[in-house]
């Protein structure tokens, strides 16, 4: 079954997709992401990162560290061989939206498929390691699909970002944390007064979101 | 400390604000020891640049001594004096590994706005808007500098700050701009704009082979600097005179080789399209002048090369593309890959074949920067470059 036809089943990662070069092409034809549809938001994006498939999936996979590259995620415990415990932060009032997940495919080097199974949130994905074609790199794709509920909103009101641009700032931190050991940051820098046009842009640009705090080099 | 804050269009305030701080583990902090006030910071004063938030420091163009380092940073240390490149770069991307460092993919925190805007997202800036990342700039007495392992030029030598404070930036676009117009033994290059780039891509231009530099200005001090670098000069704004016939004229009917527009999206013109574009930007349906653009394009050769240092923002209007197709030219332009032309560059000036301080003709103080925008926009006072010591109480 491709992508750009969404399987029937409730979330996509419980089956193993059977294209080639993660998900975006098949026979050699482009397949575009699945639209969203019933009430499920899908986002597929990627990233060429210059560090091995090995490394990647080994930063990916210890989930215990999400902390230091996703956005808003404020501990993760293992609780099982495939299973951990999500807390996020939602809104400076301390509230916080909580969750389980599980690993429902896990090939070293190759890729990683989750979904949740209760808690505040409904949401699968899987993300895809595989060596550049052109043997530039690591392309790391990541598929995932939300169910419009707390946590979405939650993202969306609260976090000023909706989760579709969430997934693609935390692969673009994921990238630059495996790359350089850290993650770009302007929060905490020195400013002349903001104003009140300065706050609204401010929020505006997605600049009320914490960057995660990165650390820990992988490449060299 | 103190630092020049750009607090909305036409209004720019010196303030005492917090020093920065170490953020990241491959940041350093440095005492800024002099800073200029670069043409293309007349583009956020004047609005042209999206996405600046009232606040922001200023200033690109800097230098000074290291203060602090983060743990990362292993060949930097306290007292080190370093010139630092404007655009910042990780080192490690696939654009950083091709030398492409001005379209590094890790250094811009506001990737997302520009990726919006263009497609894909360069490399972050110091204080040149959000979109370019939102960094603090060095129009100040410290400044933080991101990716300090990968960036900053150790200078090692005696030499005055002024003479190597301008491997900020300007000396190297300049260069880059002359490199990008593909300049053969024996060819004529005609150069938009003589304000510092443009004053650097005519040294450059006659080190990399070029026979004869035209340059076009309309400012009587910008073209007295430009014949003293040794180009031939055209006043656009003499009566009767023709841009495109007196290029004609100067290359026997063929055209100059390679055209390089350091200008950008302010331009002024004395014709009608300079109304034109003045009303169009300034109802919005236009965010940028494209007159030199537009010249340069008609004036180049068969065949030839259009190089552009001036910036550009966003969307132009009536640009005859036809022109450049029919005529098969070729166009290189962007924000200039620093880090490839610093250490080249510096020896040129430890060698003594160029004394880039020689542009200067303001020194200031931080206070008195404010004014100085005013004056550098309008053009008064013969300026050509302006140079800040962030320590001095009273100008020198």
């Amino acid at each position: 079954m491709g992508m750009g036809n969404p399987p029937d089943r409730s979330t996509y990662a419980d089956q193993t997709p059977q294209t080639g070069r993660a998900g975006i092409m098949l026979n050699g034809r482009y397949l575009p992401p699945p639209e969203d549809k019933d009430g499920k938001q899908w986002v597929r994006t990627s990233a060429l990162v210059m560090v091995s498939a090995e490394e990647l999936y080994e930063m990916w996979r210890d989930v215990a560290k999400a902390p230091l590259w996703q956005e808003e995620i404020e501990r993760v415990s293992v609780t099982g061989a495939k299973t951990s415990h999500w807390v996020m932060r939602s809104g400076d009032d301390g509230a916080r939206i909580e969750w389980d997940s599980e690993v429902l495919n896990d090939e070293p080097a190759k890729r990683i498929a989750w979904r949740s199974i209760g808690g505040d949130s409904d949401n699968a994905g899987e993300v895809i390691f595989e060596e550049s074609p052109t043997g530039r790199g690591t392309v790391v794709t990541v598929l995932q699909e939300f169910r419009m509920g707390k946590l979405t909103s939650a993202w969306e009101t609260l976090t000023g970002r909706n989760p579709k641009q969430a997934v693609i700032e935390n692969l673009r931190h994921f990238k630059a944390l495996a790359e350089t050991g850290e993650i770009p940051r302007i929060h905490g820098q020195p400013h002349g007064p903001r104003g009140v046009i300065g706050d609204m842009k401010r929020s505006l640009y997605g600049e009320t979101v914490a960057t995660p705090e990165g650390k820990e080099r992988i490449a060299s | 400390m103190k630092a020049v804050c750009w607090m909305g269009t036409s209004n720019v305030e010196t303030l005492t604000v917090e020093d920065p701080k170490i953020l990241n583990p491959h940041d350093a902090i440095l005492k800024v020891t002099r800073t200029a006030i670069c043409g293309s910071d007349l583009h956020l004063y004047d609005g042209f640049i999206p996405t600046m938030e009232a606040g922001d420091i200023l200033g690109h163009e800097f230098m000074g001594i290291v203060e602090e380092v983060g743990k990362e940073v292993t060949n930097l240390k306290r007292g080190d004096r370093v010139v630092v490149p404007f655009t910042i770069a990780c080192g490690n991307c696939f654009f950083c590994k091709k030398s492409l460092w001005a379209a590094c993919d890790n250094t811009n925190p506001g990737a997302h706005l520009m990726e919006a805007a263009y497609g894909y997202s360069g490399s972050g800036l110091f204080g040149y808007s959000h979109m370019m990342g939102g960094y603090a700039g060095g129009q100040a007495q410290y400044v933080r500098v991101p990716f300090a392992n990968v960036g900053p030029l150790k200078i090692e030598n005696d030499l005055p700050d002024e003479k190597v404070l301008f491997l900020s930036d300007i000396f190297p676009t300049g260069y880059m701009a002359a490199e990008n117009a593909q300049i053969q033994e024996g060819d004529t290059v005609a150069i938009w704009g003589c304000g510092p780039v443009g004053t650097f891509a005519i040294a450059s231009a006659f080190m990399l082979g070029a026979a004869r530099v035209i340059a076009i200005d309309r400012i009587p001090e910008r073209l007295e600097m430009a014949r003293r670098f040794g180009a031939i000069t055209v006043d656009y704004s003499e009566k009767d005179l023709d841009v495109i016939t007196a290029l004609k004229d100067i290359t026997g009917g063929i055209g100059p080789d390679a055209c390089i527009d350091a200008v950008g999206l302010e331009a002024h013109s004395t014709e009608l399209q300079g109304l034109y574009d003045k009303v169009k930007t300034a109802v919005m349906m236009e965010t940028d002048r494209p007159i030199v653009l537009r010249q340069a394009i008609q004036c180049v050769r068969k065949g030839g090369t259009l190089s552009i240092p001036g910036v550009y923002g966003g969307m132009l209007d009536k640009v005859n593309f036809g022109a450049a197709f029919g005529k098969g030219i070729t166009m290189k332009m962007g924000q200039t890959n620093m880090h490839s032309y610093m250490r080249p560059l510096l020896e040129r000036v430890e060698k003594g074949e160029i004394d880039p301080s020689s542009i200067i003709s303001h020194r200031i103080t931080l206070d008195e920067a404010p004014e100085m925008y005013k004056i550098w926009r309008d053009k008064k006072d013969n300026v050509t470059k302006i140079v800040i010591d962030p320590w001095a109480e009273t100008a020198a």
